[in-house]
């Protein structure tokens, strides 16, 4: 029932008209399928488990200035007043946040003997006690939590227990059970570390890291530095009310200090994802505007041929066209030139995803994001189409008899 | 004759009141858009060193030991950069890291403030000319025999000291009392370039120390340390004595004998430090890079930025060929009226000259509200993704750049359809009513 | 003043080669009142397009005031147009979005005259055919009789020598046609030349020269005395 062949010598004859649709069809596909790859790897990157109670957890900053603190002790007695405030689920003494940007990584190295060593992957380390599990909120899944009495203060290099994430465990060690294994931070020989436990989920400090997943729990409260950071767990909301409370509560121990912080790990995570959803919100906006600005090109030009063929329709109609034939008419048109379009502009799309992946940093574009982008072209196309042309339909064959 | 077509194009704009919102709304939002992402993107790649970019180098040393990194570090040690200073090649030159540290004024009422400061020498000032209010610099003499002294930004200064001259006054830094050598103006260079590693867009210090008091006060790095070799650090000295990068070093080099001169000093640096066991690689070797290129090898423009510029620049011309459409249909209509003027007397060329002021006209509304748009979209980025302020303020010269870029674009968008109705044939359309 | 000698005129299509006008000569002097007749596609309209400087010609030569048109850059012809020609259509082509001074105004604004002299000129033009006290008026609140009347001011503001008519009664009713008719010839009389295409017998007699086109040439004229007809034309409606 379609007409083609006629309708292709008509698109063929009107050269600039579908042509500038075509340029347009063209180059929206090609915007459209990269944008809204770009759109959707961006929001699976922010929908990321971190493993971590994100709006039970809050963060606290403590700078002592004071001269002659040790540091260690200090660290010891504000972890016991923190824990003593009611409203405080659990705390722990950190080296880093969670999704914060900053923090601790190392590699280590493992393996049987010096010759066959090998370095495990970027993992970040959270240096902490017994309480740091409950504290972030993390699940335990293998092996054991450290005891109180296996908890060091002070350096770094005093830790001997570790506690690893399952991702880092599974590179390194694959399918068996790191429980009891070591790990070495340094070379090889080096400070060993006895893995003792595996938590299902732990993410690090660096959201575009590749190594994000990887993590590590060691069994040092840090007491070295001026710096002092801690991890506090309590009920979502009730930060808030406890601020003050800590503030008051470490400022009456020791006032030399300057004290913030006070963050919850979901506003890091806002922080930290704020490129990525920056990223993907002007693309949306792209996107929707686009196709926006398309369809009513699209419109505008159907309208404009309709006016051109007045006579014309009105002639076919009192040749005997039913109203569906001239709409049919019009759709057969304007699917055409989006089939042509919309292959052309696929291949563009690929063309252009393969250019800003050479040159920048991002994935393949996965080719069902032009072939979903065409599809939804040639909904956009029907809309755009039908009512224009069923008003075109309305034309009365009496215009055919009219001379001018 | 202008005026006339200026009118004419008023005329018409008004008598197709939809099919010219259409057209003014398509190509300002894509001048919008455009002007969004470009400001984003010019922002963050202008070079703020201005004329002084050329003369300003950044120091890099390759010290790994071979097999352990495979780039070079941004950074360079504190041994290094303690050992720089030695030579008088450069004009001028300063070692320095960021830190941080708690100040409290002689008011016990001033409840003590945790500011991030800057360790450096007092060449500083000069190499980033940066201008003082009150006072200047510390001595020379400081950079080798260490003293207590500091200075403040404006805007801390106010903070502290009401705004007043406060040089001579004292500040305790972590308890111990610094006497105000100078107040430097509101120096905020975007991007940050002098320290890039550290948040290229983040605001500069407002605090700035000896670096000679580095070892005695063992002020902390507040920036990013790495190290390619395992080393046990437990004091501060263990730090100064590591390999960890931690430190920044900027010379300046006016001539081109003076930086062929510096680098083979660095060249005969790297030999000596290999005398004492360091620098154990195949070859390594010292780079300085000025400003420009020290922004580009630190990547400072954001890739997005250049990808959503692409995009926004592709857009621009979707919008573009869409109000092409447009145009086209619209004139093509009005060929009536154009073949009596034609027969009237109008040359082609005035059809065409009156055309294009059509266009140009729809263009500059365009570009005008299109303004508007990357005004209102930049304004709610910066409150709704915090981007730096200094990235998402409307730059002045967007003002130019958007009407010439949304006139000159209509106008090119404008040159086929007004083409077209200027050749077409007048007498064609006479007979028809 | 006008000569044409030997004109053809060729339209060509991919397929089709129209001969519109061949071998078509036609000499028309000062102050002539010439109508132009034929049957439809006869080629009128092309013959006064050619006239009018509108469409060049395929071959032959066309002398006007002893300038040959024949190669002129397409800013020479308007400004012969502009100057020289003016142009009354059957269906008025009004431009609608102007007023009736405005509309008068276009052709002074295509010559460069200052606001001044314009104003003046399209005041004497909208008097001369009786419409000066409807100069803010837009062209639809006017009867088609009005309207070509502004049409006539509009080719006479330029104060042109010739003035081409293509059947510019065609749209009226008969008492309108014969408002203008008198009003073309008191112009005619004023000095100017007027070449007018109609199918009108009736006005055709009133011209002072009848020619008749058949097929792209000029097949007969006959010279009319005071207007008085004598041999009545073959007429084959258009």
């Amino acid at each position: 029932m379609f007409h083609i062949k006629p309708i292709i010598s008509t698109l063929l004859r009107s050269k600039s008209g579908p042509l500038l649709l075509l340029a347009q069809i063209i180059l929206s596909v090609a915007i459209v399928a990269n944008a809204s790859f770009i759109i959707n790897e961006r929001l699976a990157l922010m929908s990321r488990d971190s493993g971590v109670a994100e709006d039970e957890v809050f963060d606290i900053n403590i700078y002592n200035f004071g001269a002659g603190i040790d540091y260690g002790l200090q660290n010891s007695l504000d972890m016991q007043i923190i824990r003593d405030i009611p409203g405080v689920k659990a705390a722990t003494s950190t080296s880093m946040t969670p999704l914060s940007g900053g923090g601790w990584s190392s590699t280590l190295t493992y393996g049987p003997s010096e010759e066959s060593h090998k370095s495990a992957p970027q993992a970040a380390m959270y240096y902490g006690d017994e309480q740091m599990m409950e504290a972030m909120g993390v699940k335990l899944i293998e092996g054991r939590n450290f005891y109180p009495e296996e908890v060091q203060v002070g350096h770094p290099d005093s830790a001997t227990k570790v506690i690893l994430s399952k991702a880092f465990a599974t590179h390194v060690f694959g399918e068996q059970s790191p429980i009891g294994q070591t790990l070495y931070a340094g070379g090889w020989g080096e400070q060993a570390l006895e893995v003792i436990g595996v938590v299902e989920k732990l993410q690090g400090a660096w959201v575009n890291s590749s190594h994000l997943d990887n993590a590590m729990i060691l069994n040092v409260e840090l007491g070295l530095w001026p710096f002092t950071k801690f991890l506090v767990r309590a009920d979502a909301g009730a930060m808030t009310e406890l601020k003050p409370l800590i503030t008051a509560a470490l400022h009456q121990e020791n006032k030399d200090r300057v004290i913030d912080g006070f963050r919850m790990i979901s506003e890091h995570r806002q922080r930290v994802y704020q490129s990525h959803e920056l990223m993907a919100s002007v693309l949306s906006m792209m996107v929707i505007l686009l196709l926006m600005i398309t369809s009513l090109g699209l419109t505008g030009m159907v309208m404009f041929n309709i006016e051109r063929r007045t006579k014309q329709i009105g002639t076919r109609r009192a040749l005997g066209a039913k109203k569906r034939d001239i709409v049919s008419f019009f759709l057969v048109e304007n699917y055409l030139i989006a089939l042509v379009g919309g292959v052309i502009g696929g291949l563009l799309a690929v063309q252009l995803g393969q250019q800003l992946m050479s040159l920048y940093d991002l994935p393949k574009l996965a080719l069902v994001y032009p072939v979903v982008t065409v599809a939804g072209l040639f909904v956009l196309t029907t809309i755009a189409v039908v009512f224009p042309a069923r008003k075109a339909a309305k034309i009365s064959p009496a215009i055919a008899t009219r001379t001018v | 004759m202008f005026i006339y077509y200026l009118d004419l194009a008023w005329r018409s704009i008004k008598n197709t009141p939809l099919l010219s919102l259409l057209m003014v709304l398509a190509i300002s939002i894509g001048i919008g858009i455009t002007i969004t992402t470009l400001n984003i993107y010019q922002m963050a790649s202008v070079n703020p060193a201005g004329e002084r970019s050329s003369v300003l180098y950044e120091v890099r040393l390759w010290s790994q030991e071979a097999d352990s990194w495979d780039e070079m570090n941004p950074q360079i040690t504190y041994q290094d950069g303690f050992n720089l200073r030695q030579s008088d090649i450069p004009t001028r030159q300063t070692p320095m890291f960021m830190t941080g540290m708690a100040i409290q004024t002689e008011d016990p009422k001033q409840a003590p403030l945790l500011e991030s400061a800057r360790v450096s020498d007092s060449d500083f000032f000069a190499l980033f000319s940066i201008p003082f209010i009150y006072g200047g610099p510390w001595d020379k003499a400081i950079d080798k025999e260490p003293g207590y002294q500091v200075v403040i930004r404006a805007d801390l200064n106010q903070e502290l000291f009401g705004g007043q001259n406060s040089v001579g006054k004292v500040l305790y830094l972590n308890q111990k009392p610094y006497k105000v050598a100078g107040v430097i103006d509101d120096w905020k260079p975007s991007p940050k370039y002098y320290d890039v590693n550290n948040g290229a867009f983040n605001d500069s210090e407002r605090l700035y120390v000896p670096y000679s008091l580095a070892p005695i006060e063992e002020y902390q790095s507040w920036g990013n340390n790495q190290s390619w070799k395992n080393e046990s650090i437990v004091t501060y000295q263990d730090k100064l004595a590591s390999e960890t990068h931690w430190n920044q070093y900027w010379v300046e080099l006016n001539t081109p004998e003076q930086k062929q001169a510096y680098e083979q000093w660095l060249e005969g640096y790297i030999a000596q430090q290999q005398l004492l066991g360091r620098f154990a690689s195949d070859s390594p070797y010292a780079d300085i890079s000025d400003v420009s290129e020290w922004l580009v090898i630190n990547k400072v423009v954001p890739e997005d930025s250049k990808v959503l510029v692409g995009l926004s620049a592709l857009f621009l011309i979707v919008c573009l060929v869409n109000m092409l459409g447009l145009l086209l249909a619209k004139f093509l209509k009005r060929a009536p009226e154009v073949g009596v003027r034609r027969a009237i007397g109008a040359s082609r060329t005035q059809i065409f000259m009156q055309h294009m002021v059509e266009v140009g006209v729809v263009g500059f509304w365009g570009g005008l509200i299109g303004l508007i748009w990357a005004a209102v979209s930049l304004s709610v980025l910066s409150s709704r993704f915090g981007l730096e302020e200094s990235l998402t303020q409307l730059d002045m010269s967007m003002w130019i750049i958007a009407p010439t870029v949304a006139i000159t674009s209509a106008l090119v968008a404008g040159l086929y359809p007004a083409w077209q109705i200027c050749i077409a044939n007048p007498s064609s359309h006479l007979k028809s009513q | 003043m006008l000569s044409m000698q030997n004109i053809s005129k060729v339209f060509k299509t991919d397929l089709v080669e129209t001969h519109a006008l061949r071998d078509f000569n036609l000499e028309v002097s000062e102050g002539e009142f010439v109508a132009v007749t034929g049957p439809s596609g006869s080629g009128k309209t092309t013959f006064l397009n050619i006239a009018g400087l509108l469409e060049g010609v395929t071959g032959g030569e066309y002398h006007l005031d002893g300038v040959n048109i024949a190669n002129l850059s397409d800013n020479a012809s308007s400004r012969i147009r502009n100057e020289k020609i003016g142009f009354i259509f059957q269906g008025f082509n009004l431009i609608p979005d102007l007023n009736l001074a405005e509309n008068v105004e276009v052709p002074l604004r295509y010559r460069g005259f200052n606001s001044k002299e314009r104003a003046k000129r399209v005041k004497e033009a909208l008097e001369q055919v009786g419409l000066g006290a409807r100069m803010k008026h837009l062209p639809s609140q006017l009867s088609g009789g009005q309207q070509q009347r502004v049409a006539i001011a509009r080719a006479l503001a330029g104060k042109p020598r010739f003035l081409l008519a293509d059947e510019p009664t065609g749209n009226l009713d008969s008492i309108m046609a014969r408002q203008v008719m008198e009003l073309l010839e008191d112009i005619n009389k004023a000095g100017t030349t007027i070449i007018m295409v109609t199918h009108d017998p009736e006005l055709a007699r009133r011209a002072q020269r009848n020619i008749q086109i058949v097929d792209g040439k000029v097949c007969d004229f006959t010279l009319y005395n005071g207007g008085k007809s004598q041999t009545p034309l073959e007429q084959v409606a258009g």
